[in-house]
């Protein structure tokens, strides 16, 4: 009984991490193309240092995670406080509302936002529609990350600070802060791979000239150049959310 | 308000204003109007370039059902909820093993499941192709072995759409099972076992029943997705059998046809929150608590 559970298990890691080990085994492999083995090497490493096309795909995605991250977490915090805190009419709904972005098909909110910003408001496709599309889905993550945490917070601190007299500003500087940093942070740590890996989304409002690096991979994926760089950068996005998830459980183990 | 103020100021009594009024506003703006906009778009026609028709017409509701609605919308609630099968009879006993088996090393088991599901969606329908496609792993372990004397034709088929759906949606399963699962009260499980349920009985008339909630979780966070998910029947499935998600992308990215794109974007939204009520009807508020 107990064997055949942990066969099973050891079936189903292989279906999960198949695939991509394949990618990262392949990234080092001195063979342009498929899966034929002729021996280890790190030029196309070093290859990707050295194309324009793909070093600027990465600092379009880079630019606009970072961006996406510092604006919708600051405003994941400010919202998840006020969810969490206060008592106000149409509460359930904005809670309901925020729940839209996470369940509604990628596909549709790609295409809303399209029509949205194309017909309604004349945004130009790029930096903006990008990043306003980024910031609506990843802003609910935020919250919902940092309420969360919120709920097992002492709160009595607060009080304490406000009874002795600190203003509310004081207490959110020197308590409310402090306290909620490592939520602030872990929440960061998610949306910054969630809009660094974004493809559907970005796919429908980047216009022509903002190539990321997910759609930067789409369009080599369709004429299939050269496989053996989408493996390196692959790899590159493999490691990425690793460390993510270390810095996370680093963070989790400190507050514990 | 929970802080007691002495000051009267209109913001300083309506502080949560400062703190919601942002979020709201910039949801009426991204997240509604663009809805609205497209169930407008869905309800009249559009000329080239974009010049819209004002008059309410069914027309292209007529046009997605009789080309399309039916068939691929039933098509992609078929593969998804076959895909969500798969990750249930996949995930469950990984969650279970995780759960029961894993001891000290708990919280590395599920860092194993979540890695992937970090890693960009478009990289990981990439693997699975290199995997599947004809001078792929699997005919190559296939050849070596000796079981096929030619490779096999894998990629392109409603199969390989399945792997793949199932392969990128599976984390999302394993999770809130494993939450559901890790959160069981041992005292019961002993009680079933001293009352004389053998070990099988026990489980499925207490530990499933007791993780349903994290069953249906697991459920909508897989079924959903993948209900609207495009680009693994566009690379997986060469762009042969259309999910809904692909009839959505063609009319609005390559056609440039907002209107008829937009009825089948109407469709799938509504089938998707459909699915939704369903699913938290039946797996209780627990199945909606714990997907946030």
């Amino acid at each position: 009984m107990k064997s055949t559970l942990f066969g099973v298990t050891l079936l189903v890691y292989c279906f999960l991490w198949t695939p991509a080990g394949l990618l990262i085994v392949y990234s080092f492999s001195k063979n342009r193309f498929g899966i034929k083995w002729e021996g280890f090497t790190l030029k196309w490493y070093l290859h990707l240092l050295n194309s324009p096309s793909i070093n600027a795909a990465i600092l379009k995605s880079l630019i606009i995670a970072s961006v996406t991250m510092v604006l919708a977490t600051i405003a994941g915090t400010v919202t998840a406080y006020g969810l969490y805190k206060y008592k106000f009419r149409g509460k359930k709904l904005l809670r309901t509302s925020l729940l839209l972005p996470i369940v509604i098909p990628y596909v549709v909110t790609g295409a809303s936002l399209l029509v949205f910003f194309t017909r309604v408001m004349h945004i130009p496709l790029g930096y903006p529609s990008i990043i306003i599309a980024h910031i609506t889905f990843s802003t609910p993550l935020a919250v919902f990350v940092i309420m969360g945490r919120m709920q097992r917070m002492d709160w009595a601190w607060e009080e304490a600070s406000m009874d002795l007299g600190a203003n509310r500003l004081t207490t959110w500087r020197k308590i409310t802060i402090p306290f909620l940093l490592p939520a602030v942070i872990s929440s960061a740590v998610l949306i910054f791979p969630w809009s660094f890996n974004d493809f559907t989304i970005t796919y429908f409002v980047a216009g022509l000239g903002t190539t990321t690096l997910p759609i930067y991979i789409f369009s080599q994926l369709q004429y299939s150049l050269e496989p053996v760089i989408i493996n390196v950068t692959s790899t590159i996005f493999v490691a990425l959310p690793v460390m993510g998830l270390f810095i996370m459980s680093v963070l989790q183990k400190e507050r514990t | 308000m929970r802080l007691k103020d002495k000051k009267t100021g209109f913001l300083l009594r309506h502080t949560h204003l400062l703190h919601v009024a942002p979020v709201s506003v910039w949801v009426v703006l991204f997240v509604f109007a663009p809805l609205v906009i497209v169930v407008y778009y869905s309800f009249v026609s559009t000329e080239a370039f974009g010049t819209i028709i004002p008059t309410l017409t069914l027309k292209n509701y007529e046009y997605v059902f009789h080309s399309a609605l039916g068939r691929i919308l039933a098509r992609s609630l078929i593969y998804a909820m076959l895909a969500n099968m798969a990750c249930l009879l996949m995930g469950y006993p990984l969650a279970y093993w995780i759960a029961t088996q894993g001891g000290k090393f708990k919280a590395f088991f599920v860092f194993l499941v979540v890695v992937p599901s970090w890693t960009c969606y478009i990289i990981r329908v990439y693997a699975a192709k290199m995997v599947l496609e004809e001078s792929g792993l699997l005919n190559d372990i296939f050849l070596r072995l000796g079981l096929i004397s030619s490779p096999l034709e894998m990629l392109y088929t409603p199969g390989a759409v399945l792997l793949g759906l199932a392969y990128i949606w599976l984390p999302f399963m394993v999770l809130p099972i494993y939450a559901a699962l890790d959160g069981l009260d041992p005292s019961v499980l002993e009680a079933a076992a001293d009352l004389g349920a053998t070990p099988l009985h026990r489980f499925f008339t207490v530990t499933l029943p007791l993780t349903k909630g994290g069953i249906f979780a697991g459920t909508i966070l897989t079924s959903i997705p993948a209900l609207g998910d495009w680009l693994v029947p566009y690379i997986l499935g060469g762009n042969k059998k259309w999910m809904a998600g692909n009839y959505v992308q063609y009319y609005f990215v390559v056609r440039g046809d907002f209107s008829i794109g937009s009825s089948m974007a109407v469709a799938l939204t509504a089938t998707v929150i459909l699915m939704i009520y369903l699913f938290t009807k039946l797996g209780g508020e627990e199945a909606l608590e714990r997907i946030i």
